[in-house]
């Protein structure tokens, strides 16, 4: 088989892993070495489907002696053409893509070939020999669940980024879909991870040249939709991950049924959609200071797909509205719906100068749309101060639809009209 | 009264001395490039000449005031080759030195956010850049790349790629103005640099270019095509530099 069939393959198979990120490190290079990583990552180009393409995403092999049954690779999937690179073919493909500039570095992830460690040495083997070769362009690497903690250490050091996909919610689901998985195998490498992580930064802190240890962070990956987990409990996972494992990233993936063994579950609702709020959430926990209890409660435990969670949280909250944006904080002011954290910044840097005005506001950046009926100017209100939230959703909603398609006030509202779900704990 | 300067931002920062020091109200001038000048009926016309002393002490004096942030930005927005930067620079300071020291972050300023915007446009385009430029091994070991972007940020990617490529030659050209950035594994220069005709690739360079392709292809989830969404990420005017864009290769696939 030739490189170009595998690469056909193998990326096919490692194109549902979502997590396509060069960000977080800054490693500069000298003139005899190929690369160095930048830190607000950049994109090279984006693929058919609208995503950014950073990174060489391949697997090494799709090759695999489980059987999650959410994974096209898993070894009940007949129909699966299967292919294996050998070292010399990644380290080839990345350096002569990197040197084009189509990639910012290799993102490798790996069937399991024989054992997690067995499968784990090959990984490291790449690696190992991308950098002998001088290469000091982006690494992000898989590490396999129950491969010995000895061979992730070794690996830490030769890459910028290391993850362990979680994978499932939740202990059940993860029994029921992938068997011969253990929570415990995923667990236990992150908190590993992290406790190196914080080793070799305090060497580094003595040594000069001390070794890195996954210098941009451990990320991981949770896939969507394949299991009835409301939104909730999600959040809640991503929220401790960040927390306690201190992980960089959470990476969301909607589930796409593949081959002819596929699971099907949950509500038909549009799954990408579904994603996409998610991502605003876990983008309001990063950056907005949010807590997962504040954008949902086990009592109205799913993302509403009409409006922003932001929103939804100012319409749970009208209470705090509407603020001010001449007097309240920068906290605050990220709070309201409509303005993003460049847009916060502006406004402060702006209004040292005197009070704004919302002409300026909207040329700053505030889409007035949902902003206008939350703020006032210097005590002025928009002219739009109407606070009762069931209208105020129906002002914000992007494209008004009518109120009698698909979903019912039910789940529109699952908090107004007894909406419950069994079973929220994590 | 219409301030005319030879193109140049040196230029641009002589007849700005000027146009401070002939006062009057904000309103009442306009500073065009030479080659941008429309047939002033009504108005009377200025030339201002290029006086390094000049431009030096209002180069100083932005870099006192409001620091070497403010004059990046300035230096960017120039790139942008809009037509109205002369006016846009003028009125800018105008409103800056009023307000004083943190004046350029004052984006609910009409004037300094009109100045803000062409600095953006260029600062993303150069950012996108970074990622969009492509090379093609030539037959002796050397890498080179064309495009042609919006504004004039061949300078800005330079140091970016010096850095990450530096163990390759290699040369960036523009093909719209027609000049180049030459990197030898030791330093850069930028010299014009017409049509160079037809390429001598290296013997592997059409593997890479095809199996880049391949990628391409097949990292797509196509289920979940997203045509709009692909465009405006990656504008299709930049298409036809890009390996796994360009239709006329992909005919020959
Ligand atoms: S172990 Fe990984 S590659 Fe194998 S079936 Fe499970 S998810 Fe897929």
């Amino acid at each position: 088989m030739t490189a170009n069939e595998k690469l056909s393959i193998l990326a096919d198979a490692a194109k549902y892993d979502v997590s396509c990120s060069s960000s977080g490190s800054a490693r500069s290079g000298d003139k005899t070495m190929l690369g160095n990583t930048a830190m607000p990552g950049i994109c090279h180009s984006y693929s058919d489907d609208g995503r950014c393409i950073s990174l060489l995403k391949i697997l090494f092999t799709n090759k695999c002696i489980y059987d999650c049954s959410y994974c096209i690779n898993r070894q009940s999937n007949a129909e699966m053409p299967r292919a294996e690179f050998t070292p010399d073919e990644v380290v080839d493909l990345t350096i002569g893509f990197y040197r084009r500039n189509y990639i910012e570095g290799l993102f490798l992830s790996s069937g399991v070939v024989r054992n997690p460690n067995y499968t784990m040495e090959l990984l490291l083997l790449v690696v190992k020999k991308l950098r002998a070769a001088r290469f000091n362009g982006y690494v992000h690497l898989k590490g396999i669940p129950g491969a010995d903690h000895m061979l992730i250490e070794e690996a830490g050091k030769y890459v910028d980024r290391m993850s362990i996909n979680i994978e499932l919610p939740t202990t059940q689901s993860l029994r029921l879909l992938a068997p011969e998985k253990k929570r415990l195998d995923m667990i236990a490498p992150m908190g590993f991870i992290k406790e190196k992580m914080s080793e070799y930064k305090a060497l580094g802190r003595q040594f000069k040249n001390a070794p890195t240890f996954v210098p941009a962070g451990q990320s991981t990956q949770l896939i969507v939709g394949a299991t009835a987990d409301p939104d909730y409990k999600i959040i809640k996972i991503s929220e401790a991950l960040y927390k306690r494992m201190a992980l960089k990233r959470v990476y969301y993936s909607s589930y796409v049924p593949v081959g002819r063994t596929a699971i099907t579950v949950g509500p038909s609702i549009d799954l990408l959609k579904r994603e996409h709020r998610i991502y605003q959430a876990d983008w309001l926990l990063r950056y907005y200071g949010f807590t997962a209890d504040e954008i949902l409660t086990p009592e109205s435990p799913n993302l509403d797909m009409d409006v922003d969670p932001k929103c939804q949280w100012a319409l749970r909250n009208l209470h705090l509205f509407p603020m001010d944006v001449n007097r309240v904080t920068f906290l605050e002011l990220l709070r309201i719906p409509g303005v993003g954290n460049v847009t916060a910044r502006r406004i402060m840097a702006a209004r040292r100068f005197g009070p704004l005005h919302f002409d300026a506001l909207k040329k700053m950046g505030v889409v007035m749309k949902r902003a206008k009926y939350f703020i006032t100017c210097s005590g002025k209100p928009f002219g739009a101060s109407d606070m009762d939230p069931f209208r105020l959703k129906q002002l914000m909603l992007d494209a008004p639809k009518p109120l009698n398609n698909q979903l019912s006030l039910y789940e529109l509202y699952p908090g107004q009209f007894g909406g419950n779900q069994n079973g929220l704990r994590i | 009264m219409v301030y005319v300067y030879d193109g140049s931002l040196e230029g641009a920062f002589s007849a700005i001395y000027q146009m401070f020091h002939d006062k009057g109200d904000v309103n009442s001038h306009t500073l065009v490039a030479s080659e941008g000048l429309q047939y002033a009926i009504f108005e009377p016309v200025k030339t201002c000449e290029t006086q390094p002393e000049w431009s030096n002490k209002v180069v100083q004096s932005i870099l006192d005031t409001f620091g070497p942030e403010a004059f990046r930005r300035i230096g960017y927005a120039y790139l942008s080759e809009d037509a109205a930067f002369g006016t846009k620079l003028y009125r800018c300071l105008k409103r800056a030195y009023k307000l004083g020291e943190r004046a350029m972050e004052n984006l609910s300023d009409p004037d300094i956010l009109a100045l803000y915007k062409c600095y953006n446009a260029v600062a993303r385009e150069s950012h996108s850049m970074m990622g969009l430029i492509r090379f093609s091994e030539l037959n002796k070991g050397i890498y080179y790349a064309h495009f042609e972007p919006t504004y004039d940020l061949l300078g800005l990617v330079i140091p970016h790629f010096k850095a990450r490529l530096a163990d390759q030659i290699w040369v960036i050209h523009d093909t719209k103005r027609k000049k180049a950035a030459f990197y030898n594994k030791e330093t850069v220069h930028i010299s014009d640099l017409d049509d160079v005709g037809a390429l001598d690739f290296s013997s592997v360079e059409m593997d890479f270019q095809k199996m880049w392709r391949t990628y391409f292809d097949h990292i797509a989830i196509i289920e979940r095509k997203n045509p709009k969404l692909q465009q405006q990420k990656m504008p299709k005017k930049y298409w036809k530099f890009l390996t796994e864009k360009d239709l006329s290769k992909n005919l020959l696939k």
